[in-house]
């Protein structure tokens, strides 16, 4: 059996810490949850995470700013945002900003399923 | 003899005597006359004197003579007359005749009394008078004495002016009472009872002129006790009606910016809340999906489906709890940008709330630079921002007693393409518990908000390309602070109203 890639989940809300991941080990990887940006980078999974769900507005270091700090690094992850504002512009930028996808809360299942795979190329 | 008896006593007496002929022409000086004027008696004879008289007053003063002479009459006149060093000094003159038995008059006695300061002292009464009749008018204020035991009643002049009476005519309580609106006539009745006693009388009143106008006074009096031992109570009554509907105007304006803030932040608003409620609708639909996905799989992981069940529940409940919480629907309007002087934006918001900080006992100062370029924005919502700031920071100083409650809005260049606005006050400072909730919507420690001020400002000042945040002072207190660009910059990185994207510095105090 193949080694399940690892998901992390960075939002600063609660009912979204707590539902994502459940979801996404149905779906057959291994996830990790963090509250803030600067968590994220303090930990171990930093360096192992294949695809992050990434929420764009968060106190202290926003995900737009996370997003710029790992592509300075050529960190090479892809990036899902996901963001509680429904604005076209808000989604257009942050594709042009090169992510993988940018999905707005709340979303639904298959959606999540077609980014992540998108994200991963495994479609 | 007899003749120096009479002259000794005559240089006597405390004035300037003489004596003139029936013909007028006189024939008699004493020394204090001649000490005084500095004549001799040769020069003094006859009409002499008359040069000593003041040039203005010498032709009134002949021709009160030639009358006494015609009609051989006691009078007294004025005048002034010359002293011996060149000063003039205000005398009257008394002139009696002598008469023989058949009523001849055979020679005219005279004395000249010195009133110099008495006619200073009513010089300076009159001065003082119309300096204060004056006064009176420019501050339309009139004054009254008021004798409730006997119904006396004086007033000034402009006090008549107030009321619309005609100059002089008699005061009653019954004629000031018709004049009285008669929602205010409560005050005349209360008056005269607390004149009673003697109390202090302070009443804000209105008037129902004769043609309808409303005209609103400030009274005040205060009683003393006269020698038959009765109140006798002296004031003032002053016309307010400019200052009440000024402040009736100002009290309207600002309802109207509050109404019109409302209105115009609905963009903002409607993001906020469609943030907040898109949270728990995405915990709601991931974990339905997860629940089916958990029931459907060939074996079913109930415990894993009820988990998440439960958690669709209560994301449920708190999306219903954030509508709950919102009382009013406001219309929807876009948002106007121009160009704005953000030191004239908010001098308007300053002038509209020092009345609110005064009653507050806040102490505010401005420091704006004075080279700030104009930034795109609309007016109405950053006066909404600049206006919750400084009601926070007036807030937030609430319970300081131990230092001025100082409170400095400072506008600067920010970087090189922004404009910043600070409000810094002295107050309560920030819990760091709290620090990451501050720009929360509907999170508040205060009992009245709603817990949007902040949040609603932030949306604002972000919808204008810019950045709000807060910071603890390096002595007590805290500052908040707005940057907004002014380049072409502006509005490049499209974050609409309502995406919290700005930084949260260190500490937070419930907003």
């Amino acid at each position: 059996m193949t080694r399940r890639p690892l998901i992390c989940v960075i939002d600063d809300d609660e009912s979204v810490r707590e539902s994502l991941p459940d979801l996404i080990r149905e779906f057959g990887f291994d996830v990790h949850v963090f509250s803030s940006a600067e968590e994220f980078l303090a930990s171990e999974s930093a360096g192992h995470a294949e695809c992050l769900l990434l929420d764009i507005a968060m106190p202290g270091m926003t995900g737009l700013e996370l997003q710029q700090d790992l592509e300075r690094r050529q960190s090479g992850i892809p990036i899902i945002f996901i963001t509680a504002l429904a604005d076209d512009k808000v989604r257009s930028a942050a594709l042009r900003q090169g992510v993988a996808a940018c999905l707005f809360k709340p979303f639904s299942d298959t959606e999540l399923r077609q980014a992540l795979n998108r994200a991963l190329k495994r479609d | 003899m007899e003749r120096e008896f009479s002259r000794v006593i005559l240089d006597a007496l405390p004035g300037l005597v003489w004596t003139a002929r029936p013909d007028g022409h006189a024939d008699f000086f004493n020394q204090r006359w001649l000490d005084y004027s500095g004549l001799t008696e040769e020069e003094a004879m006859g009409l002499g004197w008359q040069e000593v008289v003041h040039p203005e007053d010498l032709p009134q003063l002949l021709e009160y003579w030639s009358s006494r002479l015609v009609s051989s009459a006691a009078g007294q006149a004025e005048a002034r007359v010359r002293r011996f060093d060149g000063v003039y000094r205000w005398f009257q003159f008394r002139t009696n005749p002598m008469t023989n038995a058949s009523g001849q008059v055979i020679r005219w006695c005279g004395i000249n009394t010195d009133i110099e300061d008495q006619k200073r002292a009513e010089q300076e009464l009159l001065r003082s008078e119309a300096f204060l009749a004056h006064g009176e008018v420019v501050s339309e204020t009139g004054s009254f004495l008021w004798r409730p035991e006997t119904g006396e009643i004086r007033w000034s002049n402009q006090l008549y002016r107030i009321f619309e009476f005609e100059l002089g005519t008699p005061v009653t309580t019954e004629r000031i009472a018709g004049r009285i609106h008669p929602e205010d006539l409560w005050v005349s009745e209360d008056m005269v009872n607390r004149a009673q006693a003697g109390r202090g009388l302070r009443y804000e009143y209105r008037l129902l002129m004769s043609d309808g106008g409303i005209k609103h006074l400030h009274f005040v009096g205060r009683a003393t006790l006269d020698q038959e031992g009765s109140f006798e109570y002296i004031g003032t009554i002053q016309n307010v009606t400019e200052r009440r509907l000024a402040e009736q105007a100002l009290s309207k304006v600002r309802s109207e910016l509050a109404h019109v803030a409302r209105v115009t932040s609905l963009n903002a608003l409607t993001a906020s809340i469609a943030h907040e409620v898109n949270q728990p609708l995405s915990g709601i639909v991931t974990n339905a999906s997860t629940c089916l996905r958990m029931l459907a799989a060939r074996r079913p992981n109930i415990e894993g489906a009820r988990e998440t069940a439960r958690r669709t529940i209560r994301d449920g409940n708190r999306a219903s709890e954030i509508i709950s919480r919102l009382r009013a629907l406001f219309a929807n309007k876009n948002a106007a940008i121009e160009p704005l002087d953000l030191n004239d934006a908010a001098r308007e918001v300053i002038a509209l709330s020092v009345h609110e900080l005064q009653i507050s006992g806040v102490v505010l100062r401005q420091d704006f630079a004075d080279d700030l370029p104009a930034v795109p924005g609309d007016r109405t919502q950053l006066q909404q921002v600049i206006l919750n700031l400084i009601l926070n920071a007036a807030d937030a100083m609430n319970e300081v007693t131990d230092r001025p409650r100082s409170l400095v809005v400072r506008t600067q260049r920010h970087k090189d393409d922004q404009v910043r606005l600070d409000v810094q006050d002295c107050g309560i400072g920030i819990d760091s518990k709290i620090a990451g909730k501050l720009f929360e919507a509907f999170f508040t420690t205060k009992s009245k908000g709603m817990g949007i001020g902040l949040s609603v400002s932030r949306s604002i000042v972000e919808s204008h390309g810019g950045r709000l945040w807060a910071m603890a002072n390096d002595g007590p207190g805290a500052t908040f602070s707005f940057a907004i660009p002014f380049g072409d910059e502006a509005r490049s990185w499209p974050i609409a109203p309502g995406a919290p994207v700005g930084e949260t510095h260190a500490g937070g105090r419930s907003r």
